[in-house]
């Protein structure tokens, strides 16, 4: 089964849902977004620091220089209160558009006079 | 915050921003895509790949590197510009919330920072005010101010040096207009006199100048209504009867009504056509009000028939406009080559004299006005006021930063760069300086609408009291002060500084911080000492201004005189003239003065002290020519019996008038001191003779029959001249009479009564005025006056801070020293030791600022020498008092903390440890 490609907008929002449960830099990001979406979602890392570079420049996330696990210098990424609105209310709308999509093409189809 | 890598991000970016700031974004942006493709390809290692592959694989799953990575740089650097900006107006935002917190959480020592803060920029503001319209800004409507002058004459007059003057004929100034070229434009103008506007009831008295037509051009103004007279109206004997009025007057007469002009104006009994509105605060080019401008060309005819040329004849000022490019040395030469010819052959001065341009600011004779100068001081005076409020901030500002040290400390532990929390404490001090600045600016409107009006009267102020330019000044002022008291601490809470504060524990002094604070109460105890010293001698110059003998005692005597309408010479039927009304007016009122319970004494004067004299042609057996005075003369005056008596002039030898000496009879005279011992140095001059009026006439001998002292002419300090006295009614070539009364009690108080008595007189008088002697002589003493007030405001002001300055030091040492005081008591030293240790140092410091300013005071003092009245700028006198002052003061401020520090608990203190 082929990866599905990403659709415009839903990664910002992945990513500020992964950044609500902790600080992470970019390959944690990665490897988060990998094992969430079993594989199934197809990305090019390089656009992960495109989304969270334009989102540290609209203030939804601070990034940080720190230190990794591996004892690598790392720039860690966290989501600041004006990235949590925006991740409820982007994810509220989103839900509600996937629904009323899911709902309009899953309905039974017309039996044809 | 539990996780450290969560500390505020903005803060370290701040600092790493500059010039290198996009080098720095792509740098960091490749340093993270290489750390990225390092650490995923090890994860993939970690999972069974080789090496090799895990590299290849990394790469491939971030997409291609080399447009990705341009891609990221670019964004990357338009993040950081971007939120370098938000985070350096969030920092602020943060600093000055900050800042404002821990103001409103000290209410008490911000009340007192603000008030210092408010006393420093409001005496700058409020004495800046008059500094900028003396000195600086010259009078208003003037265009390009720098560019005017006034035209001077200096000449030697004979006997008494040299001499500057500014006033001149019509002559010179239609030579200035046609035989010169260094001028775009040449006016001139009268000083502005009384004259009374409407009559009976509503009459009242306005100011009045004339003025040539090129007088508006020249200084640049334009009318707010209607227009200034032009040369078609200031013709010479064609002159037409218009006025233009001044705004004082449009507002309070007509009501600001639109439609004045055309309206008709009666002055002194004669009607003008109002043809335009001058602008509010339009002065011409001297700072006095003006309400009415009328053409010259009315004047000159009352001046003299001849008046367009006569060389004899000096009553009016020059204003000259240099073209660009015009130095005023240049102007001065031709100014002098076309006034010279014109005099040539006659015996005037002004055949010889130097003329010269000088700045509107100058007075009549030619030096900076006296006025302007003590301006400058006080401005001075008021800096050094503000510097000494900024060293009493900086001074608490510090003792607060100790007290909360430990806070601090906390902080920079916490991980707060020295940097930012030198920002923290310049935001407090700004936010300080800031409430003190709204706060004088609150009150500067009321203060400098007082000062101006009770030191400067003459001078028409613009109506606002705080101008933007005042404003601007209060606010730079404001933002040096925050700036200045804020570096001081914060500079000393440096980091190293406060770990060692943290470490050290609040008992000790903090060493640096501490002789820091002691030297700045030294200083502003040294400037309160030069202030104070300043401030007493000008209240003793004005002590000696007041105390001078001027022979008359002016503050005891009113002076009434009264105008009528003014009548050509001739045209009017017998016994209405007004010579005829003036004579029958001051013989009732004499008569009627004298007739009064509250009354001592009165008489008629022709030539009254302070306000009048005159000279006529004087010949005296045995002088083929007359001795000359430096003082001028000899002066003659007509007066009424009981004269001397009413002035306060002690008669030394012979007798007064008498009803005997009227109009009339047998001449004779009276001398004074000076004259008595000229003229008959060794023989008796009663009974001598003296030859009054043109020889040519041969008027008889009038018989000297006393001899009086000697009383000044015109100012507080002049130097002697000859005066002699007639009976009233022997005036020959002189006249204007005026009443001279002494009451009972103080004269002030019977001005109303008086004016009173005086209207009755004549109800047909157009305008009766009574006033104090002493009011002419005002202008003279208001300088130092100005000076004792104001300087003294200001070394009270100054003293005062000082004294917060030293209790808040002292008090500061006795709660940091309670654990010291205590183990001293603790090991059996009396209270009373205590007491006079803590006393002792507070003492101490004060006598080192004392020493400080007295030898301040000492060097800088002659500089203001020139401003003083008979005293010297070493007076012991005023040091001494200085001393004292200081010395109580300080006192004082040491007392309660002494008091404190004496019944200091050993016990409790040494428990708190």
């Amino acid at each position: 089964m082929t990866a599905i490609p990403l659709m415009k907008g839903t990664l910002d929002l992945l990513l500020l849902k992964a950044l609500t449960w902790t600080p992470m830099h970019g390959v944690e990001l990665t490897t988060w977004l990998e094992q969430r979406s079993g594989g199934e979602l197809s990305f090019d890392d390089s656009g992960i620091y495109q989304a969270l570079y334009r989102m540290e420049e609209r203030g939804l996330i601070s990034a940080e220089w720190g230190v990794s696990d591996h004892n690598r210098r790392a720039r860690y990424y966290k989501i600041t209160a004006k990235g949590r609105t925006h991740l409820e209310a982007e994810t509220q709308q989103l839900v509600r558009y996937g629904e009323l999509v899911t709902g309009i093409l899953t309905a039974p189809t017309k039996a044809r006079a | 915050m539990s996780d450290g890598r969560t500390i505020r991000p903005g803060v370290r970016r701040l600092f790493h921003l500059g010039v290198h700031r996009d080098d720095v974004a792509a740098e960091e942006t490749r340093d993270e895509i290489a750390i990225h493709l390092a650490e995923r390809a090890a994860q993939l290692e970690a999972r069974g790949m080789s090496a090799e592959a895990a590299r290849a694989e990394a790469l491939r799953r971030f997409g291609p590197v080399e447009p990705a990575q341009r891609l990221l740089v670019r964004a990357a650097q338009s993040r950081e510009r971007r939120l370098g900006w938000r985070d350096r107006l969030d920092a602020l935002r943060q600093d000055l919330r900050y800042a404002w917190r821990t103001t409103a959480a000290e209410p008490g020592f911000a009340a007192v920072v603000v008030v210092v803060i408010a006393l420093g920029v409001g005496a700058n503001a409020a004495t800046f005010g008059i500094l900028d319209k003396l000195v600086l800004r010259g009078p208003d409507h003037v265009e390009m101010p720098q560019q005017l002058g006034r035209v001077y004459a200096t000449m030697d007059v004979p006997g008494r040096g040299p001499f500057t003057g500014s006033s001149f004929g019509y002559v010179c100034y239609a030579a200035l207009r046609q035989r010169t070229s260094a001028f775009a434009g040449v006016g001139a103008h009268t000083r502005p006199g009384e004259v009374t506007l409407g009559s009976a009831d509503e009459a009242e008295q306005v100011l009045q100048a004339d003025a040539t037509w090129d007088l508006f051009p020249t200084l640049g103004v334009r009318a707010v209504r209607g227009r200034f007279f032009g040369p078609a109206e200031d013709r010479p004997g064609a002159a037409a009867r218009v006025v233009v009025i001044g705004d004082r007057l449009w507002r309070q007469r007509f009501g600001a009504d639109p439609g004045v002009l055309g309206q008709s104006i009666v002055l002194d009994g004669i009607s003008y056509t109002v043809i335009g509105v001058a602008p509010a605060g339009f002065t011409g080019a001297e700072l006095r009000r003006v309400d009415a401008w009328l053409p010259m060309s009315l004047r000159g005819p009352r001046v003299a028939e001849d008046w367009q040329t006569t060389l004899y004849a000096q009553w009016l000022r020059i204003v000259v406009r240099r073209r660009p490019g015009v130095s005023p040395a240049r102007a001065s030469v031709e100014a002098t080559a076309a006034i010279r010819p014109l005099f040539a052959g006659s015996d005037d001065q002004l055949a010889t004299s130097d003329v010269t341009v000088r700045p509107l600011g100058f007075d009549g004779a030619g030096e900076e006005a006296m006025e302007a100068r003590v301006a400058r001081w006080l401005d001075a005076v008021a800096l050094v006021v503000l510097l000494i409020a900024c060293a009493n901030v900086a001074n608490m500002l510090l003792a607060r930063a100790v007290r909360r040290r430990r806070e601090v400390a906390v902080r920079v532990a916490l991980g707060v760069s020295g940097a930012r929390l030198v920002r923290l404490l310049l935001a407090q001090s700004v936010v300080l300086a800031v409430l003190g600045g709204a706060a004088a600016l609150a009150v500067v409107p009321f203060a400098s609408r007082l000062l101006r009006a009770t030191l400067l009267p003459d001078v028409e102020w613009s109506s606002m009291a705080v101008d933007a330019r005042t404003f601007a000044v209060a606010l730079g002022l404001t933002l040096a002060t925050g700036l200045v008291t804020g570096l001081t601490p914060a500079v000393l809470a440096r980091r190293r500084d406060l770990l060692e504060a943290l470490r050290t524990g609040v008992r000790e002094g903090g060493g640096r911080s501490s002789s820091l604070r002691t030297l700045l109460t030294i200083a502003q105890a040294a400037f309160s000492v030069v202030l104070l010293v300043a401030a007493g001698l000008f209240l003793q110059s004005l002590r000696q201004a007041q105390s001078v003998d001027l022979g008359v005692e002016p503050e005891r005597i009113l002076m009434v005189h009264a105008r009528w309408p003014r009548t050509a010479a001739g045209s009017a039927a017998p016994g209405t003239s007004t010579r005829d009304r003036s004579q029958a007016f001051y013989t009732q009122a004499l008569a009627r003065a004298q007739t009064l319970p509250w009354v001592e004494s009165a008489a008629i004067a022709v030539g009254t002290p302070f306000n009048t004299a005159f000279t006529v042609e004087l010949a005296v057996p045995g002088w083929p020519e007359l001795p000359r005075l430096p003082g001028g003369g000899p002066y003659i005056q007509a007066v009424t019996p009981r004269y001397f008596e009413t002035v306060g002039l002690r008669r030394l030898r012979g007798r007064d008038f008498g009803p005997a000496d009227r109009a009339g009879s047998a001449p004779v005279a009276i001398v004074n001191e000076t004259m008595a011992a000229t003229l008959w140095p060794r023989r008796d001059p009663l009974g001598a003779c003296l030859t009054i009026g043109d020889p040519a006439t041969k008027p008889p001998c009038a018989t000297v029959v006393g001899v009086v002292e000697d009383a000044h002419r015109d100012s507080l300090e002049e130097p002697r001249a000859m005066q002699y006295y007639v009976p009233l009614g022997h005036e020959q070539g002189f006249g204007g009479s005026v009443l001279l009364v002494r009451p009972r009690g103080v004269a002030q108080a019977m001005i109303e009564p008086m004016q009173r008595v005086m209207r009755s007189v004549d109800p047909g008088a157009l305008w009766v005025d009574v006033a104090t002697l002493q009011e002419s002589l005002d202008p003279e003493i208001r300088p130092w006056r100005l000076g004792a007030t104001l300087v003294g405001v200001c070394g009270g002001l100054a003293l005062l801070i000082a004294a917060v300055g030293l209790y808040s030091l002292v008090a500061h040492a006795v709660a940091s020293r309670a654990h010291e005081l205590s183990v001293r008591v603790a090991l059996g030293a009396k209270r009373r030791d205590v007491f006079w240790l803590v006393l002792r140092r507070g003492l101490g410091l004060a006598a080192v600022g004392l020493a400080g300013g007295v030898v301040l005071a000492l060097v800088v003092g002659p500089r203001i020498g020139d401003l003083l009245f008979h005293t010297s700028p070493r007076d012991p006198r005023v040091f001494a008092c200085v001393v004292g002052a200081l010395l109580a003061t300080a006192a004082l401020a040491s007392l309660l903390p002494a008091r404190r520090a004496m019944t200091v608990d050993p016990a409790a203190v040494l428990r708190d440890e």
